[in-house]
């Protein structure tokens, strides 16, 4: 298929997972934040929440001082903010649109959809209901659009490179999330209280829709290393990074061209590394340096598709 | 008169560019007048060479790999030799009547339309196109850097200013107002100064009687000579220009030139020359 | 010419023999009936995503091209001739397209003037010389028809670069057939679905030669122009690849697309760019629609161009006047199909008519795109009369002038129930190792009442063409 159709399928997928994603991570903040009022704890999540997703430095050059509607309002709606869910959903649409002839008109109408019905979210409803209601809005739409393109697309390479741009998203994205909490772990570590210690790890294991599959797993108490090791090591967990790491993989086995060769190695390194690791070594080397090492190597993974498969020159 | 020619162009960028298409028209043409008895281009990626639309030979060069400069040589020997009515120029392949229509770059305007009403003639000879390129050059001094490369005839006419490519733009431009024929030449010129032209353009302007082209070079107000070496002619500019190109990425380019021409065995000192006259059309997506 | 005929009624009010069947049939439905077929139609073409200007708007709402439910029905003999008479012209004006390119015998011979094409932007000097497949340059042909007063058809406008409309022809059939199925049992009307069959071994017939299976492509300047819908559309019926100018690059002067598999070769590239924006290194600069390079594989035979570059100056508004003549000319034949009766102002006898007809004639600028430069004298004030007047005697080589012509009508449904409204008709002629069409066009109309203007941009809707097989 044409390397821009492909880039943009892939970018469609990318941007309605980091929608979703985004969405999460502002849902579990608010939660927690019901939870524990202190100002400056207050500040300290969110700053650390825009460092997480990448845009604390715009944030600060446009609004000045952090605040929790400040932040919500940046993240979710701000237009001039490239990442915002607004932004994010207009350019799966955008993507969408620029391949409708490969998209089956369900998954079209969709995208379509979701972009046409955000501009009814008002941005200055801030009750705590409305927002969740969003953020719950945001995470179905993507489930939506998910569940239409496998059940009305032609599975083929077209499919195969909008996973690619899902699972490679929601692996950075996990991986982000994860690395946030425990940098606040780390900070907190003086001051924990075990009740808000709790509150904490499942607020995270709902943000990524494992509270329930965390009590099946383990059916014990929640503790960092469990929560380590489910959002990372399980294979059968669908937002851990082995998860997501052995789909790309598989995808690049299957998509694989002249010059992909390497890149597929490096899948495979990535693959293979999440499938025998253990998280007593993770632990012991650092948790949160073992994030940053794999969030740069889905990143090196990323630039490397561009170039062996799709429109090399989308960044000018 | 033998001529040796030389000419260097480099162009670098910020970043490295992804992808470049240049079309270069860098090697003399083969006409009455002129022979290329040695040429030799040097250049980066795969070339394919073509004979273009008006007769000029033609390199396309691609690469498509990341690129951070583009280095591009041509050097050789020329034995050019007077053009007379007895042994007039080549017509060409196409028909002169193809460079009547103007192009945006030759297109007259209003005052244009009137100056080439009082200084040109409907059926020209030698002498009634001498006098409108004296009137051209008189009313348009030589200054280097007051117009762009991409300006058209009509925007140089009305600052009284510009560059060879710009006193020939607006001979064109008088000349295809009367319904003469009229085209661009790009070429080297022996000046043996090192402050003047040696990367230049002219003019061809097709005679009623006899029928044929006359080079004149309103420049230096003098018809084409052995001194001149043409490389390329076209509807304007844009057809002949040495080099026209188009790339992704790479951010900013800036571009180098050297060119030095010699003649008769005799060296000259290398010219300065004009980088404008070989600038890229760059673009990106 | 100012009579206009109808094409359902006879002398007002007999219905002509072959739509008898459908007055029957409309006289035995309920009215309610066809209000709900009208809005089931736009449903359907909703759906479809027919649409034209897409996403002009804030909203995403895409704008439809009115559809009417009311079909233009032509008998099979009048079809007979009118494709004997589209084949003979196509054909001779690919005949003058390769002439012009090469010996310019017609210019020799003193039948067209050779400033008239040479001193004409629209021919092509990188085209002088160069041969291309099977000597055909136009291999997708635009005819519009239209009808005067007592019926007879004449050939308004030659469109032989990027015609358009063709998708509208397939999907008006697919709807009919869908709202009215028991009309198509009540005629037997001739298939038009085979259309992008019959282009695509058309474009593959013309491949460069020595290319055994072909790769065609579709170039659309992109999802924001105006006719994406069809670009897409075509590329998917006739299953190619759909591409940009930034999919495609040229290496060695031979064309590749960026494929996820790495450069795949392309062999034709059915464009659907004008010449002025195919190529940055040869046309406009500007321009990042095209593919840089593109020209020079071109001129060298490696990639086909369809259609060819260069095809402008036979179907430009100056040139019209001389096809008659150029039938003459390569075929030793009459045409069997008219031109409009056109006076050419750079020849002083038709200027000093012209200028003493001006509120009777349309005067057209040659070079004048859509409705600018135009004089319409009988619906001209005095001093726009007056004022076209100076600038044709400043330049009459830039005009022609013809007749105000009365195009025939045919019902049409509109607000206030079934009402004659103008049409033409476009069909479309496909040249390669044969010359081919498949029965049928797109029928325009004018949806305002008394307007002569087809145009979608303006107003403009369309019906099925029916061709009725013998």
């Amino acid at each position: 298929m044409l390397s821009r159709t492909a880039d943009h399928l892939y970018w469609m997928a990318r941007y309605t997972e980091r929608a979703e994603n985004l969405a999460r991570m502002l849902d579990v903040n608010c939660r927690m934040t019901l939870l524990r009022q202190e100002e400056d704890v207050v500040r300290r999540r969110w700053t650390s929440t825009l460092a997480t997703v990448g845009q604390l430095e715009p944030f600060l050059a446009a609004r000045g001082t952090v605040s929790q509607s400040a932040a919500i309002d940046w993240i979710s709606f701000e237009r001039s903010n490239p990442g915002s869910i607004e932004q994010c959903l207009d350019r799966a649409r955008e993507n969408a649109h620029a391949v409708r002839g490969t998209l089956t008109s369900e998954t079209w109408e969709t995208l379509n959809s979701t972009w046409l019905e955000i501009r009814g979210f008002r941005r200055d409803t801030v009750s705590a209901q409305a927002l969740a209601n969003f953020f719950e809005w945001v995470k179905f739409r993507s489930h939506l659009a998910r569940g239409v393109i496998q059940g009305t697309m032609l599975h083929d390479d077209a499919l195969d490179f909008t996973w690619l741009g899902t699972y490679l998203e929601r692996a950075d994205n996990t991986a982000r999330i994860l690395d946030a909490r425990f940098e606040m772990l780390a900070e907190d570590a003086a001051n924990s209280d075990d009740a808000g210690d709790y509150y904490e790890w499942s607020a995270l294991l709902r943000s990524v829709s494992a509270f329930e599959i965390y009590r099946k797993v383990y059916r014990d108490l929640i503790t960092p290393r469990r929560v380590a090791e489910l959002l990372i090591l399980r294979e059968s967990m669908p937002r851990a990074l082995r998860h997501c790491m052995s789909r790309v993989h598989q995808v690049l086995v299957k998509v694989a061209n002249d010059r992909s060769t390497e890149t597929l190695r490096r899948a495979g390194e990535i693959d293979a590394s999440l499938q025998y690791g253990r998280i007593d070594d993770m632990l012991a080397t650092g948790l949160r340096r073992y994030l940053s090492h794999f969030l740069s190597r889905t990143g090196d993974l990323g630039t490397r598709i561009a170039s062996d498969f799709l429109v090399s020159d989308a960044t000018g | 008169m033998l001529l040796h020619i030389r000419h260097e162009t480099l162009y670098r960028y910020d970043r490295p560019a992804k992808h470049s298409v240049q079309s270069l028209r860098l090697t003399p043409r083969t006409e009455t007048g002129q022979r290329v008895l040695a040429w030799n281009l040097t250049a980066p990626g795969r070339q394919s060479q073509q004979i273009d639309a008006h007769g000029n030979l033609m390199h396309l060069l691609t690469l498509d790999e990341p690129h951070e400069e583009i280095h591009i040589t041509v050097a050789g020997a020329v034995e050019t030799e007077e053009v007379t009515d007895s042994a007039p120029a080549d017509r060409g392949r196409l028909s002169p009547l193809v460079y009547v229509p103007d192009t945006e770059l030759t297109h007259a305007d209003e005052a244009l339309l009137e100056f080439a009403a009082r200084h040109g003639v409907k059926q020209p000879g030698r002498n009634e196109v001498m006098r409108l390129a004296h009137a051209i050059r008189d009313s348009m001094d030589y200054v280097s850097g007051a117009t762009e490369v991409s300006d058209t005839a009509a925007r140089a006419f009305s600052l009284g200013r510009g560059v060879c490519q710009d006193h020939a733009h607006v001979m064109i431009a008088c000349c295809r107002a009367l319904g003469v024929p009229a085209r661009y030449v790009s070429g080297y010129l022996l000046t043996g100064r090192d402050d003047h032209i040696a990367s230049h353009a002219w003019v061809d302007v097709w005679l009623a009687e006899p029928e044929r082209w006359f080079a004149i070079d309103v420049t230096n107000g003098v018809p084409g000579s052995v001194q001149h070496c043409r490389l390329a002619v076209g509807r304007d500019y844009l057809d002949a220009c040495p080099v026209r190109g188009v790339r992704r990425g790479g951010g900013a380019e800036t571009m180098s030139a050297k060119v030095e021409v010699s003649g008769d065995g005799l060296q000259r000192r290398p010219a300065t020359p004009r980088p404008r006259l070989l600038q890229q059309h760059a673009a990106q997506q | 010419m100012n009579e206009i005929f109808n094409e359902m009624y006879a002398d007002g009010d007999t219905v002509r023999t072959h739509y008898s069947p459908y007055s029957d049939w409309l006289a035995a439905t309920a009215p309610d009936r066809i209000r709900e077929k009208l809005v089931e139609a736009d449903a359907l073409f909703r759906r479809a995503g027919i649409t034209f200007a897409v996403y002009g708007d804030e909203t995403g709402t895409e704008r439809l091209i009115p559809f009417d439910i009311v079909p233009r029905i032509i008998p099979a003999a009048e079809w007979e001739f009118l494709q004997r008479g589209l084949r003979q012209r196509v054909t001779a004006l690919n005949a003058f397209l390769h002439d012009v390119y090469h010996d310019q015998e017609i210019l020799r011979a003193g039948r067209i003037p050779a400033e008239q094409v040479l001193c004409n932007v629209q021919y092509r000097p990188e085209m002088q010389g160069i041969d291309v497949p099977m000597d055909v340059y136009a291999h997708i042909a635009g005819i519009d028809l239209v009808r005067a007063g007592a019926g007879e058809y004449y050939v308004l406008e030659d469109n032989l670069r990027v015609p358009s409309g063709v998708s509208y022809m397939l999907e008006d059939r697919k709807a009919m057939m869908r709202l009215f199925p028991e009309l198509f049992a009540r005629y037997n009307v001739a298939p038009v679905e085979h259309y992008p069959d019959l282009l695509l071994e058309t474009l593959r017939s013309v491949a460069p030669a020595g290319v055994r299976d072909p790769t065609v492509v579709l170039l659309t300047p992109g999802a924001h122009n105006s006719a994406y819908f069809e670009h897409a559309f075509l590329a998917q019926q006739m299953g190619i690849e759909l591409v940009e100018g930034q999919d495609l690059f040229v290496d060695d002067e031979i064309v590749y697309m960026r494929t996820t598999q790495g450069p795949r070769r392309v062999d034709v590239i059915y464009r659907r760019i004008d010449d002025d924006f195919i190529d940055p290194l040869a046309f406009r600069p500007d321009s990042m629609l095209g593919v840089p390079g593109l020209l020079t594989a071109y001129r060298a035979g490696r990639v086909t161009i369809s259609n060819a570059v260069g095809t402008g100056i036979a179907d430009d508004k100056s040139t019209y006047p001389y096809v008659p003549e150029m039938i003459r000319f390569y075929l030793g034949e009459e045409p069997v199909l008219a031109n409009v009766p056109t006076w050419i102002l750079r020849r002083p006898e038709d200027l000093a008519y012209v200028l003493g007809h001006l509120d009777e004639l349309v005067v057209k600028e040659v070079h004048g795109a859509g409705g600018y430069g135009m004089l319409i004298g009988p619906r001209a004030s005095r001093a726009e009369i007056e004022e076209f007047r100076t600038r044709i005697v400043a330049d009459p080589a830039r005009y022609i002038a013809q007749p105000t012509l009365a195009l025939s009508s045919c019902p049409t449904f509109v607000d206030s129930g079934l009402a004659p409204r103008h049409v033409d008709l476009r069909p479309f002629v496909l040249s390669g190792r044969d010359v081919v069409m498949v029965p049928g066009g797109l029928t325009r109309v004018a949806l305002r009442e008394g307007s002569l203007v087809v145009n979608s941009s303006q107003g403009g809707g369309t019906k099925d063409t029916w061709i009725l097989a013998c």
